[in-house]
């Protein structure tokens, strides 16, 4: 059954292109009320997380393209990494086509190995 | 079958020292659990995939550690968890010998919790090598009483388990800990009553013979979860302290402050003579250990072990040896820690706790260990979490810290998965030696690679087990 103004509810998706650091690329739509790692999950697609509430940093991405925006805040990321780039994808969420650099050796970006 | 692998871990109908018949869970003394308990002969291990591109959850693993056994030195079985990413650390029993005269307690469920994730597993361990999973405690429920991060589980004589709790429910300080009841497992809600000037958590060891609780500190949550980044040391977000709770009144009483001495103190573990009121405390990042003690009704605190920072030549800075795990062996005479970024594991012999003794240590692993492989093993990451026999003649570890430390420090964890190891000591002697034939290799785990982390023996150990 068609309601008239139901394209209009349709909620807006995006196209978000996953970068493996292998080469891998996969794209997946991307509802703006939905972050990317639960996008993810429900395609059967493995991302890294932890807490799924922005403290950890285990599911930290890089965005390369596009915007994403945090609906919580990121406390794992310190100023020096939003400015860099730097995502949690259990918070983000899609504004536009992205393309984000994923899988588990971003988030060692975030803090070197102090003494080497 | 052991008592040791029986579900009760030990009954008190056989031991002459306890004859008033009634059971529990654990052993009268100490020296009735070196003694009687028996060789192990599985071993619960931590498997962690955080920080790796496994597609798959964390687990808790069984390793045949019976020499006697076909399939001795092996990952016979894993119990994945329902989620992935909790990251599972350390774990503990429901009782221990704490409950030693808890009538129908028994030693029968792990209780095994996310480090990120939050959330808390129950495990049914009464046949040590059909583990399962009973019931799960989501991060929801955690979260409603403002904590985060759980680590250290031990039982406590009145019924209850405790869980240290680093963060709140926005991975903030100062966290807490919190109490579930032994019987059906469900959150009873904070166990302390004031945390007075505590605002950061980590370990924890109670003598309840004097009433006395000791909690030591790590950092934030969110500080670090991501990975170690000395700027938060120089901007004091790590801990540097060790805090004295009054075990009767749950109320903080003291805060012992270390300073640049005591840098992150991680492991407590005081003597297992439950007349003693000292113990050792880890400070990782100084590389001290630090000996606590009550003298007169005043506590007090000294370095005992100072080790020093090494060069690596090619790296820029000197290198601490950061030790990050310790315990006393059952009898109280040997110390034993591992220091992760070096690559040795020591023995001290403590019998004059004071002036603890090097009496041997073995290299593998690590930045400076000459030896990098064993039974044709590689060996990834460094001696870390600890676990001794509990007849003080075998000494187990494995070689993961923490998933985003690892990736800092030990890349090729994240790739190839880490090892567990052993070494025969031999008490009276005072030495130990690396087992050449001993190796679980957690990169060969089914499912595919993990981090082998934290050790506990069906039956009890020596850092699981107080007594009253």
């Amino acid at each position: 059954m068609s309601t008239p103004g139901a394209e209009a509810e349709e909620p807006e998706r995006y196209e978000v292109t996953l970068c493996w650091r292998d080469g891998r690329e996969t794209s997946l739509l991307v509802a703006r009320d939905e972050t990317v790692v639960d996008a993810a999950e429900r395609v059967g697609l493995s991302l890294p997380y932890g807490c799924l509430y922005g403290a950890c940093g285990t599911c930290t991405g890089k965005l390369l393209d596009g915007t994403l925006e945090h609906r919580a805040e990121p406390r794992a990321l310190k100023e020096r990494h939003r400015e860099a780039g730097y995502v949690l994808l259990c918070l983000a969420v899609p504004r536009s086509v992205c393309r984000v650099e994923v899988g588990a050796t971003v988030q060692a970006d975030l803090v070197p190995n102090p003494w080497k | 079958m052991s008592d040791a692998e029986t579900p009760g871990g030990h009954t008190h109908e056989h031991d002459p020292d306890h004859e008033h018949g009634v059971a529990g869970p654990g052993y009268t003394t100490p020296a009735a659990m070196r003694t009687e308990s028996g060789r192990e002969k599985t071993a619960f291990v931590m498997g962690i995939r955080v920080g790796m591109d496994v597609d798959a959850p964390d687990f808790v693993g069984v390793v045949d550690v019976d020499p006697d056994s076909p399939t001795y030195a092996e990952l016979i079985g894993t119990v994945e968890m329902p989620n992935k990413g909790d990251e599972l650390h350390h774990f503990g029993w429901n009782a221990c010998s704490s409950s030693c005269h808890a009538e129908g307690m028994t030693r029968d469920h792990l209780i095994v919790p996310g480090q990120r994730s939050s959330r808390i597993h129950i495990l049914d361990a009464s046949e040590p090598r059909e583990l399962s999973i009973e019931r799960v405690i989501e991060p929801e429920e955690v979260f409603e009483h403002d904590l985060s991060a759980p680590h250290t589980v031990h039982c406590v004589p009145e019924g209850k388990i405790i869980v240290s709790m680093l963060g709140n429910r926005e991975g903030e300080l100062p966290g807490g800990f919190l109490q579930l009841d032994q019987e059906d497992f469900s959150i009873d809600g904070h166990w302390e009553a004031d945390l007075g000037e505590m605002e950061m958590n980590y370990d924890y060891w109670y003598q309840p013979r004097h009433n006395v609780m000791v909690s030591s500190e790590w950092a934030a949550p969110k500080t670090y979860y991501p990975g170690f980044d000395l700027d938060d040391v120089e901007a004091g977000k790590y801990g540097d302290s060790i805090h004295i709770w009054n075990w009767e009144t749950r109320e903080h009483e003291e805060t012992l402050t270390f300073g640049e001495e005591g840098l992150i103190p991680l492991e407590v573990r005081m003597m297992h003579n439950p007349e003693e009121t000292q113990g050792y405390v880890g400070a990782a990042l100084s590389s001290n250990v630090i000996r606590f003690y009550e003298e007169d009704g005043e506590w007090d605190w000294e370095v005992v072990i100072d080790l020093e920072s090494r060069e690596h030549p090619d790296w820029d800075m000197p290198v601490p040896p950061l030790i990050t795990d310790l315990l006393v062996s059952l009898d109280d005479q040997y110390l034993f820690f591992s220091n992760w970024l070096h690559g040795d594991v020591r023995m001290y012999d403590v019998s004059d706790s004071a002036n603890p003794r090097l009496v041997d240590r073995i290299w593998a692993g690590g930045n400076f260990g000459d030896r990098q492989e064993v039974a044709g093993h590689d060996i990834h990451g460094a001696p870390q979490m600890l676990q001794l026999s509990r007849d003080g003649k075998r000494l187990y570890w494995t070689t993961s810290l923490y998933s985003s430390w690892d990736n800092q420090f030990y890349p090729e964890i994240g790739e190839h998965g880490s090892l567990m190891l052993k070494a025969d000591v031999f008490p009276d002697e005072g030495r130990m030696e690396l087992d050449e034939e001993f190796v679980v290799d957690f990169g060969d785990a089914p499912g595919g690679p993990a981090r082998a982390h934290e050790i506990r023996w069906p039956g009890g150990d020596c850092t699981s087990d107080v007594w009253q």
